[in-house]
C-alpha cells in the first residue's frame, strides 16, 4: 500500500455521505447538513482515501470496519470458546446476532453529540470553546498566532465530540490529522524498498509543515464564500525520549505561533497513576509547553453523574431497552466521568438482560462486604463519592505512593463509636478502631500495583515517623505485624519462585496477598494513635541499600576468607566475622598485605564506617528520587 | 599465623579440652572407617579442630595438601540450567565446603557435589579407603530443601563418601539428617580447661603470665576458646610484658551492641526506634549475623533489667528470634524485639515511678 495523503479534508457532510444510508433512520433527521453542498464534491472526489482516513468522523467508516471485525470474531470464535461461557455468550450477542443491523452499531457512534445542546460537557465549557471558535473564525486574517486552543481533560469527557458539535453547529470544516497506518517492521523487512519507515512523529510533523505552508487549500478558491476551517489534532503522537519530545514540542509550538486557522489540540489527561511511564508521555509538560506558545486552555472535567444519566436514560429510551434506574445509577457512578466508557457498558449490559441481574447483584454484594469490612455498617457508598467497583465500572487505579499514603496516614472517622455497637458482635475497648475514611486495604493495594515486598518495605521505612511520640506499644503492634508479614513473605521467596516457576504459584501468590494484606491492615490497626498529621517525606526503604552493601561486603569477606595459613580449613563466615575481623584490628597480621584492604572498613566505631554510611545516605536520597519516579 | 592456627593441635592425641571425645574418635582412625558424622556445639568450642584432626589421622598428611578452588557447578533443574559458583577446599582424600553459602540454591550444591563425588571415587592401590570424606560446615543454616535432598543423598552415595556435618545448633537440622548420623557433642570449654589451654599456649610461645591473667581472658571469652585465644593474642600485642590488671579491649560489635542497649533504656520512643534501627543497619552492613546480635542485645539487657521483667523478655527475643528465621528481613524482627522491649520497659517503668 502506497503512502496516504496525510492531510483529509473531511467536511462535516461527508459523515452523511458514508453513513448516512444506514444510519439516517436512528438519527435525527437534521436538515442543516444538506445545506452545506459546497463541500461535498472535495469528497466525492477522493472516497476511498476520505472512507479510510476518518477516524471519528465517519461513522460509515467505522461500520465497514466493523463489519470486517465480524468475519474475523467469526473464525477467532472457537478461540473464544475457551473462555467461560458467560463470555461468549456475550461475544455471541454482539457478533452473530449482530445480522440485526440496529444492534450492530455502536452506541457510541449511534448516539454522537449532534448538536452542542446534546452534550453531556458542562454548558458553560462548552459555551466557552464555542465563543473562542467563533471568535477566531472572525478574526482578520494575517495575524499570527493566537489561534490555538488546548483541551485538556480525562478520557471520554468529550473533549473532541464537543469541537466536532460546535464545528457542526456553525458549519465550520473540520480538518483532522488522522494517524497513518503504520508500517510495519516486519513489513519492511520483507517488503522492497519502496516502503520507507516513517515514525509517527515524522508524519505528524510532515503534516504541521503542510498546514502551516500551504494555510490549508486556500479555501477562497472553492468558492466567493469564505470557507470556515477549523483544525482538530486529536492524536498526537507518542514520544520517547527527550530528543523526540522536543522535536514533537518544536513542531506544535511552531503551529501555534503561526497558524492562521483556528486549531484545537486535544490532549488526554492520563490519570496520575497511569504515569507509570512518565518519562514517554509527559502530558503536563506538554501542555505548559503549548500555553507557553501562546495557547488557549480550557480544562474539561469528568462528566457529571447526573449527566451521563440524564444521557444514558434518554439513549435507553431511544433504544426502548428496559434497563432499570438502578443499572443507569450503577454505570453512571462507576464509569467515573468516562462518557464515552459509560454509554459503552450499557451497550454491553443491554446486550444480555441477564447480565444485568447478575452485574447488580455482584455489585450488592460488593458493597455489602464492604460495609463490613470497614466496620462501618450499611455506609452510603455514594454519598462518600468513592467509588464503587461494579463489574461495568472502570478500575481506578492509584499510585504506590499514594497509597502507601492511605495507609500511613491512616484517616479515620471520628464519630465512628457510635455505629460499632450496632455491630454484631463488640470489640474490646483496646481493639476498637474507628472505620476507615478509605476503601479496603486490599482494593487499595490491589489499585497500586506495587511488589508486595516493596509495600512492605516502604511501610516499614516510614511507619515510625507517623506514630505518636508516646505511642511505643503501637509502635510495637504494627512492628509485629510487620513482622508476620516479611515471615509470609518468606515463605514464598520471591527469589526461589524465580526458579522453580512450575511449582505452586498459586499457593505463592496467595501467601503474597495475605501478606500484602497483614501489613496493610497491622499499619493500619496498630497505629493507634497516629501522629497529628503534617508533612511527611516518605523515604525509600534504607533495607534495600543496606542489602545492596551487606551483599558486596559479604562477597569481599567470603573471598578472603581461605586463608591458606589457616590450619582448620576454611572458617564459618559467621565467626569471622564476629570473631577474627575485629581482632585484626590490634593483631595486624604478619603475613598478608591483602587484609589492610583500604576498601574494608571497619565495624561501627570507625570513623571510616560511619563516613562511608554518610556517603550511602547522601545516594539513597537521590535513589529515592529516582525511584519516586520510577514508580 | 594466627595463634588460633598455630597452637591447635594436629592429632587426637594432642587435644586438651575435649580428650574423651578425642579417645572415641580414635576408634574410628583405628576402623580405618567411620559413619557419617554430626558435629554440633557452641562457637568455639573445638569441632573444627576434632574434625580435622579426625581426618588427618585417617588419612595422613596428605589432607594437608589442600588447594582452594571456585568451582563452578553446572545445575540442570530441569526446566532451566545455570552455573553456580561456590568455592571448595579439597585435597585428595576430602572436600570441604560451606554449601549455606550458595543461599537459596544450597539444595544443588549438596546434591551435585556429592554426585560427583560419587563419580570420582579414590580407589586405593589395596582397595581399601575406597571413600572421601566431604565436610559441610554451617548445616544448620542450609534451607530445608537442601537438607532433605542431602537425607537422600545420603543414603544414596553412602558407599562412596562419608559426610561430616558441622554445625552449632543440632535443632536446626532434620531429624531425618540427624539420626542418619553419629551425632557428636562439642561443649563450650569450661574456664578452667580455657585456661589450661592457655597457659599451655603461653608456654609455647615462652611469656610470662602473671597470677589471674589468664583466668580473667578465660571469663571475658564467654567459654569460647578461639576468642580467648584471639584476646590473648590482642594482649600480647598490645602490652607485654603483660600488667597485672590488663584486660583485652572488647570486640567493637558488641560494644556497640551495648551501646544500642543503653540507648533503648534510656528513652522508649518510636523516634528512639528508629534511631537503633539506623544502629542496627550500620551492623548489619558489617555482616554481623542477626542472630548474634539479638542474642548480644539480650544479654547486655538482662544485665540492667529487673528480675520480673526478664522472663517475658526472653520470651519475646525467643519469638522474633524464630520469626526472624522464618523470616527474610531480619531487621522487620529485630526491630519488633525492640519495640515489644519498649513497650514492656516503658509499661514497667511507669508502674514502678508513676
Amino acid at each position: 500500500m502506497g503512502k496516504r495523503p496525510p492531510l483529509v479534508v473531511l467536511s462535516s457532510s461527508s459523515d452523511d455521505d458514508g453513513g448516512g444510508g444506514r444510519c439516517t433512520a436512528s438519527r435525527g433527521p437534521s436538515t442543516r447538513r444538506t445545506r452545506t453542498p459546497a463541500t461535498a464534491p472535495p469528497a466525492k472526489q477522493a472516497p476511498s482515501s476520505s472512507r479510510k482516513k476518518p477516524r471519528r468522523g465517519s461513522s460509515g467508516g467505522r461500520g465497514r470496519r466493523r463489519a470486517s471485525g465480524i468475519a474475523l470474531s467469526g473464525s477467532l470464535k472457537d478461540e473464544f470458546d475457551m473462555l467461560t461461557e458467560d463470555f461468549s455468550e456475550c461475544l455471541n450477542d454482539l457478533g452473530v446476532s449482530g445480522s440485526m443491523r440496529q444492534t450492530e452499531e455502536l452506541w457510541i457512534d449511534k448516539y454522537k453529540p449532534l448538536s452542542s445542546g446534546e452534550l453531556a460537557v458542562h454548558k458553560k465549557k462548552v459555551e466557552d470553546v464555542k465563543n473562542w471558535l467563533e471568535e477566531k473564525l472572525k478574526a482578520p486574517k494575517g495575524t499570527f498566532g493566537g489561534r490555538s486552543l488546548v483541551l485538556t481533560g480525562q478520557a471520554g469527557v468529550g473533549k473532541s465530540a464537543t469541537v466536532k458539535a460546535i464545528a457542526a453547529e456553525i458549519g465550520a470544516d473540520l480538518c483532522e490529522w488522522t494517524t497513518p497506518v503504520p508500517t510495519l517492521w516486519a513489513e519492511l523487512v520483507h517488503a522492497n524498498s519502496e516502503l520507507e519507515y516513517v515514525s509517527k512523529l515524522e508524519e505528524f510533523e510532515n503534516f504541521v509543515n503542510k498546514i502551516r505552508k500551504y494555510s490549508l487549500l486556500s479555501p477562497t478558491s472553492i468558492g466567493s464564500q469564505r470557507k470556515l476551517i477549523i483544525i482538530l489534532i486529536d492524536d498526537i503522537p507518542v514520544t520517547s525520549g527527550k530528543a523526540s519530545f522536543a522535536r514533537l514540542g518544536k513542531c506544535l509550538t511552531g503551529l501555534i505561533q503561526s497558524t492562521q486557522i483556528p486549531t484545537v489540540i486535544s490532549l488526554t489527561h492520563h490519570h496520575k497513576n497511569e504515569a507509570n511511564d512518565t518519562a514517554t508521555w509527559n502530558t503536563e509538560e506538554l501542555e505548559s509547553l503549548l500555553q507557553g506558545a501562546g495557547a488557549h486552555k480550557i480544562v474539561f472535567n469528568p462528566v457529571t453523574v447526573s449527566s451521563i444519566k440524564k444521557i444514558l436514560l434518554r439513549i435507553c429510551k431511544q433504544e426502548s431497552s428496559g434497563t432499570t434506574e438502578e443499572l443507569v445509577h450503577q454505570i453512571a457512578t462507576s464509569c467515573g466521568g468516562d462518557i464515552r466508557h459509560a454509554i459503552m457498558s450499557l451497550q454491553y449490559y443491554c446486550l444480555n438482560p441477564r447480565r444485568l441481574d447478575s452485574a447488580l447483584a455482584i455489585s450488592a454484594s460488593l458493597s455489602e462486604l464492604k460495609g463490613h469490612a470497614t466496620l462501618a455498617p450499611a455506609q452510603d457508598c455514594y454519598g462518600l463519592g468513592s467509588v464503587i467497583h461494579s463489574p461495568c465500572g472502570r478500575d481506578e487505579t492509584l499510585t504506590l505512593f499514594h497509597a502507601l499514603g492511605k495507609f500511613l496516614h491512616n484517616k479515620r472517622e471520628t464519630h465512628g463509636d457510635v455505629n460499632i455497637d450496632l455491630d454484631s458482635f463488640s470489640f474490646k475497648e483496646q481493639l476498637r478502631r474507628n472505620p476507615l475514611k478509605m476503601d479496603v486495604p486490599e482494593m487499595i493495594l490491589s489499585q497500586a500495583h506495587g511488589e508486595v515486598r516493596t509495600v512492605a518495605d516502604f511501610l516499614h521505612e516510614n511507619v515510625v515517623d507517623f506514630i505518636d511520640d508516646d505511642a511505643v506499644d503501637d509502635a510495637w503492634v504494627v512492628m509485629s505485624y510487620l513482622s508476620e508479614a516479611d515471615c509470609l513473605l518468606a515463605g514464598s521467596p520471591i527469589a526461589s519462585a524465580r526458579w522453580t516457576v512450575n511449582e505452586s504459584n498459586e499457593s505463592e501468590n496467595m501467601s503474597q496477598l495475605i501478606a500484602a494484606s497483614v501489613a496493610a491492615r497491622g499499619v493500619l490497626f496498630g497505629n493507634a494513635h497516629p501522629s497529628p498529621s503534617r508533612w511527611h517525606t516518605i523515604r525509600s526503604p534504607k533495607v534495600w541499600q543496606i542489602e545492596r552493601t551487606f551483599r558486596s561486603t559479604k562477597g569481599l569477606i567470603l573471598k578472603e576468607r581461605f586463608d591458606p595459613s589457616s590450619t582448620s580449613g576454611s572458617r564459618n563466615f559467621s565467626v569471622v566475622v564476629t570473631d577474627f575481623r575485629p581482632f585484626e584490628r590490634w593483631i595486624s597480621p604478619h603475613n598478608d598485605m591483602t587484609r589492610n584492604n583500604p576498601s574494608r572498613h571497619d565495624v561501627a566505631g570507625g570513623p571510616n564506617s560511619i563516613d562511608m554510611l554518610d556517603a550511602e545516605g547522601n545516594n539513597s536520597e537521590e535513589e529515592e528520587e529516582d525511584e519516586i519516579e520510577e514508580w | 599465623m594466627l595463634w588460633v592456627d598455630k597452637h591447635r593441635p594436629k592429632t587426637l592425641d594432642k587435644v586438651i579440652v575435649h580428650e574423651q571425645v578425642a579417645q572415641n574418635l580414635k576408634k574410628f582412625v583405628a576402623e580405618q572407617d567411620c559413619p557419617h558424622l554430626l558435629f554440633y556445639g557452641p562457637p568455639g568450642s573445638g569441632k573444627k579442630t576434632l574434625i580435622m584432626a579426625l581426618i588427618k589421622q585417617m588419612f595422613g598428611a596428605g589432607v594437608e595438601k589442600v588447594k582452594m578452588e571456585n568451582k563452578t557447578w553446572k545445575i540442570d533443574t530441569g526446566t532451566r540450567t545455570f552455573d553456580l559458583e561456590l568455592a571448595m577446599l579439597s585435597s585428595s582424600h576430602h572436600v570441604e565446603m560451606n554449601p549455606s553459602d550458595a543461599g537459596f540454591q544450597d539444595r544443588y550444591v549438596v546434591q551435585e557435589v556429592i554426585k560427583e563425588m560419587a563419580k570420582s571415587r579414590p580407589i586405593d592401590a589395596k582397595g581399601k579407603r575406597a571413600f572421601k570424606v566431604l565436610v559441610l560446615n554451617e548445616v544448620d543454616k542450609l534451607s530445608r530443601e537442601a537438607q532433605h535432598s542431602l537425607r537422600r543423598t545420603m543414603e544414596k552415595y553412602s558407599a562412596s563418601c562419608r559426610l561430616i556435618l558441622c554445625c552449632n545448633s543440632s535443632s536446626k537440622v532434620t531429624e531425618a539428617v540427624r539420626s542418619r548420623c553419629l551425632n557428636v557433642r562439642v561443649n563450650a570449654p569450661t574456664e578452667d580447661q580455657i585456661v589450661q589451654v592457655l597457659e599451655f599456649i603461653g608456654k609455647k610461645e615462652n611469656l610470662q603470665l602473671p597470677f589471674g591473667f589468664a583466668a580473667r581472658i578465660a571469663a571475658q571469652s564467654n567459654r569460647n576458646l578461639r576468642r580467648a585465644i584471639l584476646f590473648f593474642e590482642t594482649c600480647k600485642v598490645q602490652q607485654y610484658p603483660f600488667s597485672a590488671n590488663q584486660v583485652a579491649p572488647p570486640l567493637d560489635w558488641e560494644q556497640y551492641v551495648s551501646e544500642i542497649a543503653t540507648e533503648i533504656l534510656s528513652e522508649q520512643s518510636p523516634k528512639r526506634l528508629y534511631s537503633v534501627r539506623q544502629k542496627f543497619y550500620e551492623l548489619l552492613v558489617n555482616c554481623i549475623p542477626p542472630e548474634s546480635i539479638l542474642k548480644k542485645l539480650l544479654t547486655e539487657l538482662m544485665k540492667k533489667l529487673d528480675s520480673d521483667l526478664k522472663h517475658e523478655v526472653c520470651h519475646w527475643a525467643a519469638h522474633y528470634e524464630h520469626k526472624m528465621r522464618l523470616g527474610s528481613k531480619a531487621i522487620f524482627h529485630l526491630e519488633a524485639f525492640v519495640a515489644k522491649f519498649m513497650s514492656i520497659y516503658k509499661e514497667f517503668l511507669c508502674a514502678a515511678f508513676g
